[in-house]
């Protein structure tokens, strides 16, 4: 695959080495000449000097041949524009964006960017699975349906303890899926299948019910 | 958005004619472009950010115009006006003529001074160019 | 001054001829040692690498051979070698560290760019990044 990265920052660099060890074609573009020069010098010649969101910079980039197109800089404008352009300008089959403010998400996914990564997002998502008291933790987000895969423990004095799945009454479209319980094999729990405390669970929710999973779980 | 000599200008004019106007920039010191009778609303805060546009009441307005010398926060602002916001009419300076050219394509309504006033100096120039030559004969 | 080990990138200048004609008087007589002459085609990044682009590969054929023909004339065999890379520069130098030349020659012609002198980007970096001694040729042109 062809791949370019526009941005040769601390992010740009590690995910260009990591590309180039799978394997991959490719090609970062980068404003500042002294990091241009240092990259060159680490990777070989897979660094020009330039701005991602110059038409001419990405024709001679061969941006027309790229699979795909992956804006990693620090500020969300740039990364915008670039992918936009890579996408109906040169018509890359699969564009990629860093966020650095997740309130853009939406902005990007409205203007078709094919995949968008919020660094913030990411961290803050990690750290909620470090957080005992947390009720819910983001797993994956399915965009294109609306639904999400959370993870959720029952806590030892969850009112969910010694019901079955049918009687908990769920928020409508919200499924359990699995049920990881100490000392068993992770299972597809069905409608009479018994919850115990400590049950871990991965449910599939929307952004509007997870609330309302969350309590129905563990209690308000 | 963008409090620069054309933002501060284009906001008094619109303002002496009796629109309801709010111009925003990051730089409070900006704000002494604008005319010392400027009745509208000077507000601090960022284009690219929904709320700091929430604020300034982007939700009820008609128009909006991007006119910050960065090219891509003009374009990102105005995509978010008009796409997230629903502003009926965005207007947006960019002075990349080819970025002005691809964003025009794709819904933005873009002006791109560099090929305007290049435009119009050529004009200018070829113009007085006959009379010129007479004289010189 | 005499070396084992010579690389001479050509590039079809008129300086190419008398650069070859240099190198085979530095290098040890009765042919005990090695002139690699190569050519590097340098290929857009909007084509793969390995694109056949034809009239520069001809071009560089070409090149390559009259090379070949002025070192016999100086009783000298050359090896030749035709490279395509995205950059001339670093493939130069990375040819003469993994052949451990001793020496890179190179002709150069006076450039001008927007009106002014100028010696390229593949020269500067060649000069910078030698893993040897470095002899340019600059041919005067009037």
């Amino acid at each position: 695959m062809y791949i370019i990265v526009v941005g040769g920052g601390q992010v740009g660099y590690y995910l260009a080495k990591a590309l180039m060890d799978e394997g991959h074609e490719l090609l970062v573009l980068e404003k500042d000449a002294a990091r241009t020069a240092f990259i060159c010098n680490d990777l070989g010649s897979v660094c020009v000097r330039g701005d991602g969101c110059e038409m001419t910079t990405l024709a001679e980039a061969g941006a027309g041949r790229a699979d795909m197109f992956i804006a990693v800089t620090g500020e969300d404008e740039d990364n915008l524009v670039s992918c936009q352009a890579a996408k109906h300008k040169f018509n890359v089959p699969r564009t990629v964006a860093r966020i650095n403010n997740p309130k853009n998400e939406t902005i990007f996914k409205k203007m078709g960017i094919d995949v968008t990564i919020s660094s913030t997002n990411i961290i803050m998502e990690s750290i909620e699975e470090e957080m005992p008291t947390h009720p819910l933790t983001h797993l994956l987000d399915i965009q294109e349906q609306g639904l999400e895969i959370v993870e959720i423990k029952i806590p030892p004095h969850s009112p969910a303890i010694g019901k079955t799945v049918k009687e908990l009454s769920l928020p409508a479209g919200n499924t359990l899926s699995l049920i990881i319980r100490s000392q068993q094999k992770p299972f597809v729990p069905d409608k009479d299948t018994i919850l115990e405390a400590e049950d871990q669970i991965i449910a599939i929710t929307t952004p509007e019910s997870e609330e309302a999973l969350g309590t129905t779980l563990r209690g308000s | 958005m963008g409090c620069g000599r054309v933002g501060g200008k284009l906001a008094g004019l619109l303002d002496i004619e009796g629109h309801n106007v709010t111009i925003l920039d990051i730089d409070e010191y900006s704000f002494r472009r604008l005319p010392p009778e400027f009745g509208g609303t000077a507000l601090v805060g960022n284009g690219t950010d929904e709320d700091a546009l929430k604020k300034a009441g982007i939700e009820k307005a008609d128009a909006f115009i991007a006119l910050t010398q960065g090219d891509n926060r003009n374009i990102m602002a105005c995509q978010i006006a008009k796409h997230i916001f629903n502003v009926p009419r965005v207007l947006c300076r960019t002075y990349d003529p080819l970025r002005q050219e691809l964003f025009g394509s794709l819904g933005i309504e873009t002006f791109s001074p560099t090929t305007i006033f290049a435009q119009m100096l050529k004009e200018r120039l070829l113009k007085a160019k006959p009379t010129g030559e007479k004289k010189a004969k | 001054m005499e070396f084992h080990k010579i690389l001479v990138p050509v590039t079809g200048s008129t300086a190419d001829d008398e650069a070859i004609r240099l190198a085979c008087r530095l290098t040890k007589k009765k042919n005990k040692g090695k002139i690699w002459v190569i050519y590097v085609v340098t290929v857009k990044r909007s084509l793969p690498l390995d694109a056949e682009i034809e009239p520069e590969v001809k071009k560089a054929e070409d090149v390559l051979n009259r090379i070949s023909n002025v070192a016999e004339n100086e009783d000298y065999e050359v090896e030749t070698d035709l490279l395509q890379a995205r950059e001339a520069g670093p493939t130069i130098v990375d040819e003469a560290v993994e052949r451990e030349a001793d020496l890179i020659l190179m002709g150069v012609i006076y450039k001008r760019r927007f009106g002014q002198f100028s010696l390229g980007s593949v020269v500067p970096y060649v000069l910078q990044n030698s893993p040897c001694e470095v002899i340019l040729y600059h041919q005067y042109t009037p």
